[in-house]
């Protein structure tokens, strides 16, 4: 049997698909690839994979053609299938190449289409929510900087806590006020935000020219009281460069110092 | 003698009530309001007249001072550019729904109240929109009391109802110069003084919807933290039906204030 070349891998959200596929990107010794079809432009597990392996190709939407190319040279690819896309939706290139079929399920859930589907199941961490209620919505922020106070209100009391609809799984990257990019990651199972600074450098010259954006899943999402809050939570042109002008000045008198 | 004390009304009429009933039900002897009679909630000139019909001594507040004056307050009136969009979308609407004759009532009212050994203020003695934190440095609380010429130092503001009592205020102080002979020690003891947040009537900040006010025995020199239930859900209904933003509601709804909250004990308004 030849050796898979396509790993696919689904699952409801927040089971754990994209940290099984980075546990193995990191132990892979062979070129590999990273693609999550249906992300738009709003890639943000893409741009984390990146960030962490700068040696791995990320793709997506409209790449296509370059998984092909990557595939056909050899290159092993992770292909996550978010719970929104059909499980059939890359069946032509598993049944093209040497594939695997991983479902990273929780272990409550039992007897589902993913069950049927994967060659493998992967025992993933507890999820909420019924797929079927589940709606979708994500926002590119590129070029916007975030008031770090309006963020704590907007993510911790409000969003988090049910003001714009039952959120069961959020993810966002961010760039904040003194330059740099955070990635904040909520899952209602668990109740509890993770954050981490990106190994990104500081942006301090004008509006950042990198991703950045928010994805989140949930129940009876009021996307417009969404979109503006986080509009709202977005400085003006004057004070992202004045705050980028005082991170400046500090950091050199910091490298005087030392 | 039984006093009430109660503040931060902003707007919402269906507490306000519910806090006269209960003061009614205490038998206080005579009430005092520390401003803030509007904005945010969606019945500004309900609260307004109710106050003024029961000739309550009110002092004013700085939302009130901001209907008065318009917005001139320094940064420390928002923690965050989000606060910020949202305070002023609430100044703004509030601005065109008040009549002429409530403006002009908000502008007669006093920085202070005095009453005996006991002042009222909406922020601090000095500026309406400091915030007597109860982690202020116990030096500066006392301060602001002795700047007050009181024993006791009512004030709002912050929402969230607190009592402290400053009983421990000694200083010591060495005075020397070319004009005095060797060093001169001295020191002083503040006698026993007390700050008394009354938390907010109209938009609470303690977790629960309930509004808060004081009782206070003069005689007994007890203060009671009162929390009133009362229907929120009607002026969340109301915050809706006139149009103002649906988080305000939410939020009212959860005890966690309509957008602002104060962090910074040690700042000093420049306003």
């Amino acid at each position: 049997m030849s050796q898979p070349i396509i790993t696919a891998v689904a699952g409801p959200p927040g089971s754990g698909k994209t940290t099984w596929i980075r546990q193995q990107l990191a132990a892979e010794t062979c070129p590999a690839l990273y693609f999550s079809p249906g992300t738009g432009n709003v890639p943000i597990d893409q741009t984390c994979i990146a960030a962490e392996f700068g040696q791995i190709p990320t793709l997506t939407d409209g790449e296509e053609s370059q998984l092909l190319k990557h595939l056909q040279n050899g290159v092993s690819a992770y292909i996550e299938l978010g719970f929104y896309l059909q499980l059939t939706t890359v069946e032509n290139l598993l049944q093209s190449f040497p594939s695997r079929r991983i479902a990273v399920l929780p272990p409550e859930i039992k007897d589902t289409e993913w069950h049927q589907w994967g060659d493998l199941i992967v025992e993933g961490i507890a999820v909420s929510g019924e797929r079927e209620k589940l709606s979708i919505w994500r926002s590119p922020t590129s070029g916007q900087v975030l008031d770090p106070a309006s963020l704590d209100l907007f993510w911790y009391e409000e969003m988090t806590q049910g003001a714009y609809g039952k959120i069961h799984r959020a993810k966002a990257i961010f760039d904040i006020a003194d330059g740099r990019s955070f990635y904040f990651d909520f899952a209602a199972a668990f109740q509890e935000t993770a954050h981490e600074e990106m190994p990104l450098p500081r942006w301090l010259e004008g509006r950042p020219q990198r991703f950045s954006g928010i994805e989140i899943i949930g129940e009876n999402l009021d996307e417009t009281a969404l979109g503006q809050t986080l509009e709202d939570c977005c400085l003006s042109e004057t004070i992202m460069l004045n705050y980028q002008q005082q991170v400046k000045q500090s950091l050199l008198s910091v490298e005087e110092t030392e | 003698m039984k006093i009430a004390a109660m503040s931060c009304i902003h707007g919402n009429y269906e507490a306000l009530n519910a806090v006269l009933s209960d003061i009614d039900e205490q038998k206080a002897d005579k009430i005092f309001c520390l401003g803030d009679l509007v904005g945010y909630g969606p019945h500004p000139h309900a609260v307004v007249e109710m106050i003024r019909s029961l000739d309550i001594p009110t002092c004013v507040g700085c939302w009130d001072e901001d209907i008065v004056e318009g917005l001139n307050s320094c940064e420390c009136s928002y923690p965050s550019v989000l606060a910020e969009k949202r305070g002023k979308l609430a100044h703004e609407w509030t601005n065109s729904q008040i009549f002429p004759e409530t403006r002009e009532y908000l502008a007669t009212l006093p920085h202070s109240l005095r009453e005996d050994n006991m002042c009222f203020v909406h922020g601090s003695p000095h500026s309406n929109h400091e915030y007597l934190l109860p982690t202020m440095d116990a030096f500066s609380a006392l301060e602001r009391v002795f700047s007050a010429g009181a024993d006791v130092l009512f004030c709002g503001h912050t929402h969230v109802p607190y009592v402290r009592t400053l009983d421990a205020g000694n200083m010591q102080f060495r005075v020397s110069g070319p004009s005095i002979e060797g060093d001169k020690d001295l020191s002083f003891t503040a006698p026993l003084k007390r700050i008394v947040n009354v938390g907010s009537v109209g938009e609470p900040r303690h977790g629960r919807p309930n509004a808060t006010y004081v009782i206070y025995d003069v005689d007994a020199q007890q203060v009671m933290l009162r929390e009133v239930q009362y229907d929120y859900q009607a002026t969340c209904a109301a915050i809706l039906e006139k149009g103002l933003p649906p988080i305000f509601a939410w939020r009212l709804a959860r005890g966690l204030e309509y957008a602002e909250r104060a962090d910074d004990p040690t700042h000093v308004c420049e306003r």
